[in-house]
């Protein structure tokens, strides 16, 4: 099993599941905004590049996005 | 990459008069203090007191305004009652040399004119100062003419630590120095610069600067920008009155200050008003701008009107009755007993002052004078002690 | 009416409002339209993996806006600059406003760690608008840092309380040689209209106008408050009248020559 943690929770994918890329991952999870960015590994990935960030086993990934606030 | 707006991008204070036309237009400002009505010095006098701009100021300063003295005279006393309490910081000063390489025709020290020159070593200049603490004072005013050669920046720091022990306040009344020079000097423990444009007319400051390094106008322009840079706690400006047309002065003069406030928010700004007195070998025909008392009082006035926090200091040039009048109307800071000779605390006859004093009362004569109209007078106004060198350490 | 430059950009609208608390998006982007802002701000969070598609923002139009990301949730200058950083990758513009906020009661922000982060950013290229508390030192020194405006806070985000700080403000202002964005407890119209009058350079309401009953109307309002309140100040108001007490002429003396 390859697992990728993200938001903090635990996600586990059979090997030929796992999400070969940013871009794969967040269409597998179905995110949608175009303000979103992600951090891999604490290292800052621009939307653009999701496509071009290939994904390891047990990579802590957070995705942010814009929204409403003061 | 958007770089943000740095302190060096903001126009230098001569472009600032330049583009004001406040350093060479007497024909456009006499215009302007002309058309100033009554109702002009009325909205001024109704904004809110302590604020400056220019507009506010040229009403204050007009001739409309002459008859508005008593209004002017009123705010400006709660004004300074406000922010600066009943206390009067008094202060002396020491005069180091008068040796000078300079010729201004209005002054006695100007290198043409004949009388024996005298300079005071470390040793001399710190038996003046302690004449002074014995008398009670912890402000003292180191003073001296362009004298580089012997009035040296080690010179000076040597004295100001010999002094340090005994004032709180040391501030120099000199030639114009570098930034680096006043950051030493600051070092050293001198808290304080007084550095006057004598005038803000190019024309004028060309007249009466003939030679010497105090010649160069822009030079001298800029040197209350480095003491800025430099840290100095206190910056002293003023005019030379009767070189030109005191209004116009006064408003170049806010300019000025304006300007160093924005800049150096930790820095106070205070005035001075030197007045031309009769000094040795200058005609007083050569003066056709002379302030009366009336005009002294107006501008002393308008300018603590404009800036509530500015120091207004008041040297003994002014005679008693006249400063005791003053006192009460916006002046913070007032010098006593003063000697303008250089060792005239020791041997008041001996040397040729660089003016006369005019109000020729004991130290403790004017303390007590300010206490029957009601003021403090302070001796010292902070402790240099607290914040010499000390280094934070948990105990 | 004059108008409002920040970091070399010139605005027509000296309102600028925040896109939290509303009851829907398009609600929220009704209102926008109806205070004539320019700079909206909106805050990072965590998509939310149960709901990802969810885009309160979808509504905005970015050509018309510019969008002004807050640190709110950073609680430290490391994760206001982490903030930042991100921010900076999801909008592609470098503008931040600065918000670090320990205190969970009341949200005031932390002058330690702002003013930590503001150096970090401001040398990494970021245009820094920082959230204060009205406090004058605390302002010049960020102005010396290189942020780009100050925000200092009229009263706690949310409290409505208006210009609790009026006094620290007026120091501000007249200290200040960057824009003053009064930001944060301004919960009526004539709240901004007074820090207008006072001299503020804008202000900025998000509470005040989400959680109004009718969230259009109130910013309606404000928008016609800030524009009383610029025009007043440019019209230069007398200050409150003193009188002077009675008593001996003091310049009297000048007559006795």
């Amino acid at each position: 099993m390859r697992s990728l943690k993200v938001n903090g929770t635990e996600r586990r994918f059979a090997p030929d599941q796992m999400p070969r890329t940013l871009a794969v991952l967040l269409d597998v999870l179905g995110v949608g905004p175009t303000t979103v960015v992600a951090e891999v590994d604490g290292q800052i990935v621009r939307r653009d590049e999701f496509d071009r960030t290939e994904l390891k086993d047990g990579q802590q990934i957070e995705l942010i996005k814009l929204m409403g606030g003061g | 990459m958007n770089q943000p707006s740095t302190i060096s991008d903001r126009p230098s204070i001569r472009s600032v008069l330049a583009s004001r036309r406040l350093d060479h237009d007497r024909d456009l400002w006499e215009q302007r203090l002309r058309e100033v009505t009554s109702r002009d010095v009325e909205a001024a006098l109704a904004s809110r007191p302590g604020s400056y701009c220019l507009t506010k100021l040229l009403a204050l300063v007009s001739p409309a305004a002459e008859g508005h003295l008593e209004p002017m005279a009123r705010l400006s006393q709660q004004l300074t009652i406000r922010r600066f309490g009943r206390a009067m910081r008094l202060y002396a000063p020491v005069y180091l040399s008068s040796h000078c390489v300079n010729r201004c025709r209005y002054c006695g020290f100007n290198r043409d004119n004949a009388f024996p020159r005298v300079r005071l070593t470390v040793e001399e200049a710190a038996a003046q100062a302690e004449i002074l603490a014995s008398e009670g004072f912890r402000d003292i005013l180191l003073v001296s003419s362009e004298d580089k050669a012997f009035i040296t920046v080690a010179y000076l720091t040597e004295l100001a630590k010999r002094l340090k022990g005994k004032f709180s306040f040391v501030g120099i009344e000199i030639y114009q120095m570098s930034a680096q020079e006043y950051e030493r000097l600051f070092e050293a423990g001198i808290d304080g610069v007084t550095l006057y444009q004598e005038t803000y007319d190019r024309a004028t400051y060309a007249r009466y600067h003939l030679d010497g390094p105090k010649a160069d106008y822009d030079m001298r322009l800029h040197g209350p920008d480095d003491m800025g840079r430099a840290g100095m706690r206190e910056i002293g400006l003023g005019v030379l009155l009767g070189l030109a047309d005191w209004r116009i002065e006064t408003l170049a003069l806010a300019e000025h200050a304006s300007h160093l406030i924005r800049r150096y928010w930790q820095s106070r700004i205070s005035f001075s008003f030197p007045r031309l007195r009769p000094a040795c070998g200058v005609p007083a025909a050569e003066f056709p701008h002379l302030l009366s008392d009336q005009n002294l009082v107006q501008m002393m006035l308008a300018l603590r009107l404009c800036f509530a926090d500015a120091g207004i200091v008041l040297s003994t040039r002014e005679p008693a009755r006249l400063r005791d009048h003053l006192i009460g109307l916006g002046v913070t800071r007032l010098s006593a007993g003063s000697r303008t000779s250089p060792g005239g605390y020791t041997d008041p006859d001996a040397n040729t002052g660089q003016f006369e004093v005019n109000d020729h009362r004991s130290p403790g004569k004017v303390a007590a004078v300010l206490k029957t109209r009601g003021f403090d007078p302070v001796w010292k106004d902070w402790d240099g002690a607290f914040c010499s060198g000390s280094e934070l350490t948990c105990l | 009416m004059d108008k409002l430059t920040i970091a070399g950009r010139v605005f027509a609208s000296r309102l600028l409002v925040g896109t939290g608390k509303f009851a829907s998006p398009q609600v929220m982007a009704a209102a926008l339209e109806a205070s004539g802002a320019e700079i909206v701000t909106v805050a990072l969070r965590r998509v939310d993996i149960d709901d990802p598609a969810d885009d309160t923002l979808r509504e905005i139009d970015r050509e018309r806006f510019l969008l002004l990301p807050n640190t709110s949730g950073a609680r430290s200058a490391e994760e206001a600059v982490r903030l930042s950083r991100l921010a900076r990758a999801a909008t592609g513009i470098n503008w931040v406003k600065l918000e670090v906020t320990p205190d969970p009661y009341y949200l005031l922000p932390c002058p330690v760690e702002t003013l930590k982060a503001a150096e970090v950013l401001v040398k990494e290229g970021f245009v820094v608008l920082p959230y204060i508390n009205a406090d004058p030192i605390l302002a010049k020194r960020l102005e010396d840092v290189g942020t780009a405006t100050v925000m200092p806070l009229g009263s706690p985000i949310g409290s409505n309380q208006g210009l609790k700080t009026r006094a620290s403000l007026e120091i501000i202002v007249e200290q200040s040689n960057i824009p003053v964005v009064v930001d944060a407890g301004l919960g009526l119209p004539s709240h901004a209209a007074e820090a207008m009058e006072i001299g503020a350079d804008a202000v900025l309401i998000n509470t005040a106008i989400a959680t109004a009953g009718d969230p259009i109307e109130m910013a309606t309002a404000f928008r016609l408050a800030v524009e009383a309140g610029r025009k007043a100040y440019e019209a230069g108001p007398r200050a409150p009248g003193r009188h002077a007490e009675a008593s001996s002429p003091l310049t009297g003396f000048l007559r006795e020559q």
